[in-house]
């Protein structure tokens, strides 16, 4: 697979501070992180033309610079059956976001990957140490517990399966009372993408400030990258 | 030994003037045999530095009886160290002036990026040793204490060429550590103050440090990484080959504040650190008596990379005592062994006294401790050892109790200590043996505690004063030995 070099230059020609999410997608699923299938459509004729090829059932994300936080606007929709809903799902992301923002670049219509673990992978640059990967679970693992594991880059495949390990909540992982069983290989496989030696926390150090895949979608086999947010450096060198 | 820095002759020679310098220039000494630099050259005397000592002065002709000089470019030979403590504003024309003939300066002033506006000064510091053509330590130290190149910074240094390399971002810190030594029995290979590290910094005394012959351990006190990458990739290499305790300062918010203003130290994200110590092998301690603990328990263990030590044997007086350890040791993951049923029935064999339990924790009053006058400890250890391989044997004697308690005329404990030396002597690739040896304070159970220890520091068992103390330092060892199976190549 040849690796598109990434468009870091377009993002700062148009003064963005991060990539958009499909263009963040596109780049580490260049590195070999698994993403849903997805395309931008402008609009709700774009859309029903592109669901022919897709499979069911599908996400609508708005597409705007302007917009972080997608879902708390209302930017989101899952679980859509069909290009109908996908057309009335875009009208109604429409009529919710017009009040913030004046810059609707279109919608990211994707395939909805199957259900499984939500966890957080991130990289930040420390500025002593570098690049640095971090792993968590999602929701209030992360958020309210603070449980997360960091390591500095490159890791290797060891300390990529330590990091999994020493979180408080490594054992939901391996599916306690009768949840899902998450692919902890799967999780290292993706560590290792972003923050490996030839990851792309390493060999973009000098582009990508912050990394946030944010969930990662883990089943018992794959890992998917479901959002992924990349801040770019204030000056690349 | 393991994979080989390609840098390491490189350091060695570039630190050789340092840590066995052939000639040393003192600027900060007096006429009137007052100043830090007076102090020096009394200390570099007592420890028997031989080589010339040359006091660099404006005006004085001789000082502490040696011939002055008025600067460093002055002097008969080349200067391979100069210790340096005059007012900082002073310091950068010093430095200038060497014309090249000196390869270190140790700037002991303060006053420079550790103060409010005291940067400008730094850099002037920094460009002014650039153009004197030589390499500078701190400023905002202390010294360097080099037993090899019979050169030390304190009275009453310890002489004894040791094998724990420590770089200390604090001097005063650099004085506890080696205060310690008589009191702990570490040794060491070099002890450098770095201070502010305006131009030589950790990182490069890690590089020698990892190459020299003598070092076997690596002590680092840091308030901030310097080169934090660099830092990473050098750790990374040495994959505990020799193993590392680092000692962070300023890992709170507020123990952040204190180091700026001490160091000049730059706050950086400290869940970093962590990642670092398990990326590395490294044991990141917690305080000075955790680091002086782990060094000495490194400096005197062989460390168990093929098995790591999981499992202890408790063995010595104090019921109550047992207790507590066997709760420290479960709380920091380790097993108490299971003593085989042969064990246990040869244990029961020696007919100790009443009171005394042959399982595990091997609990032993002190009237069972005075059996054969103390040397019962073979034969107790032996028993363990003839069929079994713990990871440790820990010995805990509380020497007060025993003392009064047993015949004054017979060295009890004493006995105990070369008892469990020898039984353990065969095994100690196998099984770790750490002696606890509890006193009062007592001057006359001090002095055997000395004894004691000397012994059995020399016989390859380390001595703590608190059980608690060694179960800490055998966690980090552990620590280690867990890492080199991991990363190491298994022969």
């Amino acid at each position: 697979v040849s690796v598109e070099r990434p468009p870091f230059a377009e993002a700062r020609a148009e003064r963005r501070t991060a990539l958009d999410e499909h263009t963040a997608k596109k780049l580490v699923s260049g590195y070999g992180i698994a993403v849903p299938r997805s395309v931008v459509v402008r609009d709700e004729t774009d859309a029903r033309g592109a669901c022919e090829g897709m499979t069911p059932p599908f996400v609508v994300k708005v597409v705007s610079a302007d917009i972080i936080h997608k879902s708390d606007v209302g930017g989101v929709q899952i679980k859509l059956a069909d290009a109908d809903e996908v057309v009335a799902a875009i009208a109604d992301i429409r009529t919710k976001v017009t009040s913030t923002t004046d810059r609707l670049e279109g919608f990211l219509l994707e395939e909805m990957v199957p259900a499984g673990h939500e966890l957080v992978v991130g990289g930040v640059l420390d500025p002593q140490f570098g690049p640095m990967v971090m792993v968590g679970l999602g929701g209030i693992f992360v958020e309210v517990l603070g449980d997360v594991a960091f390591r500095i880059c490159p890791i290797t495949p060891r300390d990529a399966m330590e990091m999994l390990h020493e979180l408080a909540a490594h054992k939901v992982l391996t599916g306690v009372r009768g949840g899902p069983v998450a692919s902890e290989e799967a999780v290292v496989r993706t560590l290792l993408h972003v923050g490996g030696h030839d990851g792309i926390l390493v060999d973009l150090q000098d582009e990508v400030a912050e990394l946030d895949i944010n969930p990662l979608i883990v089943t018992d086999t794959e890992a998917y990258a479901v959002d992924v947010r990349i801040v770019l450096t204030e000056t690349p060198s | 030994m393991r994979n080989v820095d390609r840098g390491a002759p490189a350091a060695l020679e570039l630190f050789e003037p340092l840590f066995e310098p052939g000639t040393i220039a003192v600027v900060g000494a007096s006429a009137k045999g007052q100043g830090p630099g007076n102090d020096y050259i009394r200390n570099l005397r007592s420890f028997g530095f031989q080589g010339p000592v040359y006091p660099i002065h404006p005006t004085a002709d001789s000082i502490e009886g040696l011939a002055a000089y008025r600067t460093l470019a002055d002097t008969p030979e080349p200067v391979d160290y100069a210790y340096v403590a005059i007012g900082s504003e002073m310091v950068p024309s010093v430095l200038e002036a060497a014309g090249g003939r000196v390869a270190f300066a140790q700037v002991m002033s303060s006053g420079f990026g550790e103060v409010e506006g005291g940067a400008d000064l730094q850099q002037r510091l920094v460009d002014a040793a650039h153009r004197g053509g030589l390499r500078l330590l701190g400023p905002n130290c202390l010294g360097t204490h080099s037993p090899r190149g019979h050169i030390t910074f304190i009275d009453r240094a310890p002489t004894e060429l040791g094998s724990v390399g420590v770089v200390a971002q604090s001097g005063g810190l650099g004085v506890d550590l080696l205060r310690s030594s008589g009191r702990r029995g570490l040794h060491f290979s070099g002890l450098v103050t770095v201070g502010n590290s305006a131009d030589i910094g950790p990182n490069d005394l890690i590089d020698f440090y990892l190459a020299d012959a003598d070092t076997r351990v690596i002590g680092l006190y840091l308030e901030e990484a310097k080169d934090g990458r660099r830092l990473f990739e050098q750790l990374r290499a040495n994959a505990a080959a020799k193993p590392v305790v680092i000692l962070k300062g300023g890992r709170t918010r507020q123990g952040q504040r204190a180091a700026a203003s001490h160091t000049g130290a730059l706050a950086g994200d400290d869940r970093a650190w962590d990642a670092l110590a398990k990326q590395t092998g490294s044991v990141l301690v917690e305080d000075l008596e955790q680091f002086v603990d782990v060094l000495l328990a490194l400096q005197t263990l062989h460390l168990h990379e093929h098995q790591p030590t999981e499992d202890v044997v408790l063995f010595g007086n104090g019921g109550g005592t047992s207790v507590l350890a066997t709760d420290g040791l479960d709380r920091r993951g380790f097993a108490l062994t299971t003593l085989e049923p042969d064990t246990v029935r040869t244990l029961e064999d020696l007919r100790l006294p009443p009171g005394t339990s042959v399982v595990n924790p091997i609990d032993a009053p002190a009237g069972s401790l005075a059996a054969d006058e103390g040397r019962i400890a073979e034969a107790v250890l032996a028993a363990v050892l003839d069929r079994q391989r713990p990871g440790a044997i820990v010995m805990h004697l509380n020497l007060p109790v025993i003392v009064s308690n047993t015949d004054p005329t017979v060295d009890v404990p004493g006995n105990l200590v070369s008892a469990a030396l020898r039984a353990c002597a065969g095994h100690l690739d196998e099984t770790h043996l750490i002696l606890v040896l509890r006193s009062d304070g007592d001057p006359g159970i001090e002095e055997r505690k000395r004894r004691y220890r000397g012994q059995a520091h020399d016989a390859g068992a380390p001595v703590f004063d608190t059980l608690t103390e060694a179960a800490q330092a055998l966690a980090s060892v552990r620590t280690v030995e867990r890492f080199r199976r991991a990363v190491w190549p298994q022969a």
